[in-house]
């Protein structure tokens, strides 16, 4: 076997191990070292990953496959973790456990790397394990912070209560097919649509996935947990576990369970109904802007969910490429969100919301890079045109009218419109209603982290066709057998 | 060949995101002054090399830009999109004069945004492919929704929400008609294109006729709601009434919704399953807009307002000669696009001006203002009388050739429509009469009267719909050629 193929992997873990190890020796003041040290390991695994495209490989007895859509995902985890690092740089100033906060998201980085190349169920519900317990971690890492540890604890216990149930759905598909390989489940697809276990499993694993892409009604968990992490963690768990949750799926749902597709298609077309609608709805009243992403998240998780239930190599590309863009979108967002919360904790240390909409009043001239690039974010999040967030919208939409679904593109279209009102609110505080409070300096790997996000953003946007080309040739992998 | 059309999309973009830098009044309005003439320049050079003879796109070029989903970077003009590419280079270099002298918070932002959308605005008469004209179309609200919400009057927040609501929806719902276009001829032909000719070519093979019909309503949809016309047009009098002066102006300037009636949907009216339903909805849309927004306009005590809602009413027109389906209306409506942009930049400009000086635009405040401010009262009469539809200026060429046109095929409507012209001497009149003449208000205190920068601005404005309603055909001529041709395609297919 090719050491080469998990080069990307490799030099995670090597990396996580190597800042756990050097965190021990240095003291507090001078790990700042390890956040850099980090980004770097995850600068050599994206480029490792980038250079192995189009490779083609099945390794470790065919349980883990290297081929256009996880080598997809993979830059899409490691995108939202370079800025993760970046931006952890600013986060863990002054705090003794540094070396755990990079390594935890170095390590939930490969887990969710690993779903994306499962090609076993074992081997995906290791992956996914993997990720969860070290985000888990990370969302209580402010342990003086009760908001932190209530949203670590909901996380947890929610995210226990999906593995589970997640883990009996895996074993009824194991015991109606005797095999826990993706194409061998495929292949024996005739046993579970004759028997009654099938509906029983995708029943279960349509909830196991629903709370972790946080679909309604399993999103419960999702505004609350999103609002107590750190935001650098909120980051991570929208951009990055969010859309570990969506290649689960798609792996489970259109390519082992594709013979099921009556059973579970419908499903999927309500929640993303009524994703999408509650999201943006509730999002409207938010006056936490943290809260307010957190529930745009589930809306826009509402419209990649569309993908399951178009299933056209078109739609599935759409949301992958979506999932793409949602990253450096959401990722983006988060970590000016967290600036703004940096800079009103430093001027005022006993502040309770610091995520507060009022506090972006007049940002546009207290932060103005930051301003700008939260301008950005919430227009391509709205899908304003020129952004990736437009394209991704262009390429879902469109499909879903091409394969007749014309009023869930109706629905969508309304609730995208629907969102432009409180991302419009948000670029309204920062930039119309007038503050009295000075400029202030711009902390800088939050600002390097969102003007790669910025960037991100607007070159997807703009020079879309060889990522929409790879997202195209990533849904080819799923409906190679359809 | 050099690459104008891209030149001219570009430069005024270029030279926004370069004002947005500039530290003083001085240099922003130095550098929008230089953006716009320079596409003013362009676009005369434009003007003389362009064949009005022939219908086709010319200056046309084409790249692929994401070829596996069929958009490539297209432009092209022709006799419908140059004279409203002429008319917005010769209105903004005048616009950035009117404002020379002008005090205001963040001078390189308000001429960044006017930069912006001048750019927008000849993107979208540009492009031929749907996906870029998108882009444009909706990159217009962008400058705009900032300009109305950070200069604007007292309800600012609230007009420049609606408006950015109001119109996002209409251009979603023309999206959805776009989609289906898209993919009924991706369906059809197994290759993806979103090129404007190609799909307005294969939406006759569209078999379904509810297909094709919804289609079009969708697109209709999307550019009635930016004319604006009767029933969607109540974000307009909000936003063009708080926008402030060149925000307004600019406003006139987005002749993008009745573009898209003869660019889009006139070529492809022909080929829709119930074509006398789709010219009946656009007739009565457009006459009762006409007598309608006179109505309004009518009962207004607010000048500005007043002048809004005449809007409304005259864009009723673009819709009724386009309904109307002989050259002689349909050129006409479009000639009407042209007039109106120079017509309404001078009545915002005036109305702009008597609230700086005045401190109100209540119509009853006012009064004798020609006393004090005659050079302005010389030029606001000569508008009034154009926008009334005084024959020798613009107005009444566009307009009689609607009404005239319009009378072959819908004789009923243009009855109605035609009841409207005495309302609208009405209020035009009445409104001239009560602010600008009379005994002079002393409780106005001191005003003044237009400065040079205005004087000019106006001025070339003010002769120029002088000059084009007496000779209109340097402009005429380029949209009957491609008037002739949609109507002789109406007459083909028998409608």
């Amino acid at each position: 076997m090719d050491l080469m193929l998990f080069a990307p992997e490799l030099s995670l873990v090597v990396t996580g191990l190597a800042v756990l190890l050097i965190g021990l020796f240095i003291p507090t003041d001078s790990k700042k070292i390890l956040g850099y040290l980090a980004a770097l390991g995850v600068l050599v695994a994206l480029f490792f990953t980038v250079s192995s495209l189009g490779t083609e490989a099945t390794v470790f007895n065919d349980t883990v496959s290297i081929d256009a859509l996880s080598q997809f995902f993979k830059i899409v985890f490691l995108v939202v973790a370079l800025l993760f690092t970046i931006s952890g740089i600013k986060y863990t100033e002054g705090n003794s456990h540094t070396e755990e906060f990079f390594t935890l998201g170095l390590f939930a980085t490969i887990g969710m790397m690993f779903v994306a190349s499962a090609n076993d169920l074992m081997v995906l519900f290791v992956g996914f394990e993997l990720a969860s317990l070290a985000t888990y971690a990370l969302a209580g890492f402010e342990k003086k912070n009760a908001k932190s540890l209530e949203a670590a604890m909901k996380y947890f216990i929610i995210g226990s209560l999906s593995a589970a149930l997640m883990l009996l759905g895996i074993s009824y598909v194991y015991g109606a097919t005797g095999t826990t390989s993706i194409p061998g489940i495929a292949a024996n697809a005739s046993v579970l649509v004759e028997s009654p276990m099938g509906l029983v499993a995708v029943v279960l694993l349509l909830a196991g996935f629903g709370f972790k892409i946080a679909l309604v009604p399993f999103h419960m968990w999702a505004p609350d947990t999103y609002q107590g992490s750190p935001s650098v963690v909120s980051a991570l768990l929208a951009a990055g576990s969010k859309k570990m949750g969506i290649v689960a799926a798609l792996k489970v749902f259109v390519v082992a369970l594709i013979a099921l597709q009556a059973e579970w298609q419908i499903a999927f077309a309500i929640l993303a109904v009524i994703t999408m609608t509650y999201g943006n709805m509730v999002a409207l009243k938010q006056t936490s802007v943290k809260r307010m992403l957190a529930y745009s998240s589930l809306a826009q998780a509402g419209y990649i969910t569309m993908a399951f239930v178009v299933l056209t190599p078109i739609a599935l590309g759409g949301g992958i490429f979506y999932a793409l863009s949602h990253g450096f979108m959401k990722a983006g967002a988060f970590i000016a969100t967290a600036a703004v919360t940096y800079m009103v904790l430093s001027e005022n240390k006993d502040s309770t919301d610091p995520d507060h909409i009022d506090n972006f009043r007049g940002l546009g001239k207290r932060m103005p890079v930051t301003a700008l690039s939260m301008t950005v974010f919430v227009f391509a999040l709205a899908g304003i045109p020129l952004t990736a967030g437009y394209m991704s919208k262009f390429i879902l939409f469109s499909s879903t009218i091409q394969s007749g679904f014309v009023w869930l593109a109706v629905i969508a279209i309304l609730n995208s419109a629907i969102s432009l009102g409180y991302y419009a609110k948000i670029v309204k505080y920062m930039y119309f209603l007038p503050t009295d409070s000075e400029k202030v300096s711009e902390p800088l790997p939050y600002t390097v982290a969102m003007i790669i996000a910025v960037i991100g953003v607007l070159a997807i946007g703009f020079w879309s066709e060889p990522v929409v080309y790879w997202a195209m040739e990533a849904a080819k992998v799923l409906v190679g057998g359809m | 060949m050099m690459p104008i059309l891209s030149m001219i999309v570009l430069i005024p973009l270029i030279f926004a995101a370069l004002a947005l830098f500039t530290k003083t009044k001085e240099q922003a309005r130095a550098i929008a002054l230089a953006g716009t003439v320079i596409v003013l320049l362009l676009t005369v050079y434009m003007y003389f090399n362009f064949d009005s003879t022939i219908a086709d796109n010319q200056f046309e070029e084409l790249s692929q830009w994401v070829p596996s989903l069929g958009i490539s970077y297209h432009l092209g003009v022709d006799g419908i999109s140059m004279p409203l590419i002429l008319l917005n280079a010769i209105v903004l270099p005048l616009l950035v004069l009117f404002t020379w002298n002008d005090e205001r918070k963040s001078p390189n932002k308000f001429y960044a945004f006017i930069l912006a959308t001048e750019g927008a605005v000849i993107g979208v008469f540009t492009a031929l492919d749907f996906f870029l004209f998108y882009i444009f179309w909706e990159l217009t609200l962008v400058p705009l929704f900032f300009m109305v919400s950070i200069w604007g009057g007292p309800n600012k927040h609230h007009a420049a929400i609606k408006f950015f609501i109001y119109t996002h929806v209409a251009s979603l719902v023309m999206l959805l008609g776009i989609f289906g276009l898209y993919f009924a001829a991706w369906d059809m032909t197994g290759t993806p294109s979103l090129d404007i000719p190609y799909l307005l070519g294969q939406f006759q093979f569209i078999e379904s006729g509810i297909a094709k019909d919804m289609i079009f309503l969708a697109l209709l949809f999307g550019f009635i709601v930016k004319i604006p016309s009767f029933p969607f047009h109540s974000w307009q009098p909000d936003a063009y009434t708080e926008a402030p002066t060149a925000g307004s102006v600019l406003f006139v300037m987005l002749k993008i919704g009745g573009y898209g009636l003869f660019k889009v949907m006139l070529p492809m009216l022909p080929f829709t399953a119930s074509p006398n339903l789709m010219i009946t909805i656009m007739a009565v849309l457009g006459s009762v807009s006409i007598i309608y927004g006179a109505f309004l306009a009518l009962s207004q005590k607010d000048l500005k307002r007043m002048v809004a809602y005449s809007s409304v009413s005259h864009m009723g027109y673009v819709t009724l000669g386009a309904a109307g389906l002989v050259s002689l209306s349909v050129s006409g409506a479009m000639f009407q696009q042209f007039s109106h942009g120079l017509i309404m930049s001078i009545m915002f400009m005036a109305c702009g001006i008597i609230n700086n000086t005045t401190g109100t635009r209540i119509i009853n405040d006012l009064g004798g203002l020609a006393q004090k401010m005659p050079k302005l009262a010389v030029i606001m009469v000569m508008t009034f009388m154009a926008s009334l539809g005084l024959p020798g200026l613009s107005g009444f060429i566009a307009e009689v050739s609607v009404l005239a046109g319009s009378f072959v095929n819908l004789p009923s409507y243009v009855m109605i429509a035609v009841s409207a012209i005495v309302i609208t001497a009405a209020y035009h009149l009445w409104a001239l009469q009560r602010a600008m003449f009379g005994v002079y208000n002393e409780k106005l205190g001191t005003v003044t009267d237009i400065n040079g920068y205005q004087t000019l601005s106006m001025g070339i404005i003010a002769i120029l719909i002088l000059y084009f309603g007496l000779n209109p055909s340097p402009v005429l001529e380029m949209m009957l050629t491609n008037s002739d041709q949609i109507v002789s395609l109406m007459a083909v297919m028998g409608v």
